[in-house]
């Protein structure tokens, strides 16, 4: 059964292409997209998404607050965080918000699909700049 | 006979993304990608695109000087902006460096076909923003007045710029001169002139020149940051 991915970033043109990125990979299907995390919210509920991958600063509501209210709602959804802050400190705070992996997007291309292979396993993945990537079980 | 693209972003997921739709186009063709601008402008020189779409915050050589380069080795060159804001400032320079198209990161998906079809017919696109800034300084010139929309020439050459930059980024004279294949006595002449032009005692003070004029951009520290201010950045 494919990995159900959902992504939500503000700018269109890294959804596009994360897109790109995870269509490459049989088994996987994106199957919706937003630009906030209120609307990540909204359109997620019906759809059911396996893993969620979420920017951190979006407008109306940033993702460690979407990441929250979430994993609240659907326990059982992964959150894979993508974002441009490459900071330990933001990094304990997504995954004290619920989150199971962090990949700086300077390092999305490289990162990315070990992250989604990760999570999709209910394991921890995180990789900040110039550090070794760290796969948790 | 195709149109030849060449992209230059730092983030190669925003490259993948501006790949995607960009090929969408049959008669266009993404001939090529680079990670700073130093790398740009030594693929546009080999490769000959027709179109240069240039992220303006990039490591070792950032995209204005990366267009102030292209447009002095080939005025042929068709550079247009990606950028993250749309400051009065950015507009201005970008302008003077020679861009011909402008568009905004947040909406490259909608206005970036526009954009390139624009510069394919010789023409120029802005967004509205920008046009509002082009409008305000023609105002001001023909008012007279010498108010902020005149664009101010650069203090430093362009070689002095690229060395400020990577000195800001960090980098030692010797490192300097290895990356622009220099004798390092050669970037600390340039360095020294670099402090008495600017008037600077301290790399400190370099430092925030570069970050005041574009040369480097540094992301928020996230550790002021609560979750609540994070939704307006």
């Amino acid at each position: 059964m494919a990995v159900r991915i959902f992504l939500v970033d503000d700018h269109p043109i890294v959804r596009q292409g994360l897109k790109t990125l995870l269509e490459g990979r049989v088994g996987w299907e994106v199957i919706g997209e937003a630009s906030d995390g209120a609307e990540a919210l909204q359109k997620s509920s019906d759809l059911k998404p396996d893993i969620m991958v979420l920017d951190v600063t979006m407008p109306r509501m940033n993702g460690l607050e979407a990441c929250r209210l979430l994993r609240k709602r659907s326990p059982q959804l992964e959150i894979l965080f993508v974002t441009q802050h490459d900071s330990p400190q933001m990094m304990r705070e997504a995954l004290e918000a619920g989150g199971r992996g962090y990949v700086v997007k300077s390092n999305a291309a490289r990162d990315l699909l070990a992250a989604i292979e990760a999570v999709s396993q209910h394991r921890v993945f995180i990789a900040l700049n110039g550090r070794d990537s760290a796969n948790l079980r | 006979m195709k149109l030849r693209i060449l992209l230059v972003d730092d983030h190669e997921i925003v490259r993948s993304g501006l790949r995607a739709l960009l090929e969408r186009h049959s008669d266009w063709e993404v001939c090529g990608e680079a990670s700073d601008g130093r790398e740009a402008v030594e693929k546009a020189l080999r490769l000959k695109p027709d179109v240069v779409i240039v992220d303006i915050g990039m490591p070792k050589l950032n995209g204005l000087d990366t267009t102030r380069q292209l447009l002095q080795h080939d005025p042929q060159f068709k550079v247009i902006v990606l950028t993250i804001t749309d400051s009065d400032q950015v507009i201005r320079e970008s302008l003077a460096a020679g861009a011909r198209g402008f568009i905004l990161k947040s909406d490259a998906a909608r206005d970036l076909m526009s954009a390139v079809e624009a510069v394919e017919n010789d023409r120029m696109f802005f967004t509205p923003r920008v046009n509002d800034v082009v409008l305000a300084g023609f105002l001001d010139q023909g008012n007279g007045s010498s108010g902020n929309a005149t664009p101010k020439l650069p203090v430093l050459t362009a070689r002095e710029r690229e060395i400020t930059q990577l000195l800001a980024e960090g980098n030692s004279s010797k490192e300097v001169a290895c990356l622009l294949n220099l004798s390092t006595k050669t970037v600390e002449t340039h360095r020294s002139n670099i402090m008495r032009k600017l008037s600077f005692h301290s790399i400190r003070d370099l430092v925030v020149y570069a970050i005041k004029n574009n040369l480097i951009q540094i992301e928020m520290p996230s550790s002021s940051q609560t979750p609540t201010d994070l939704t307006a950045a």
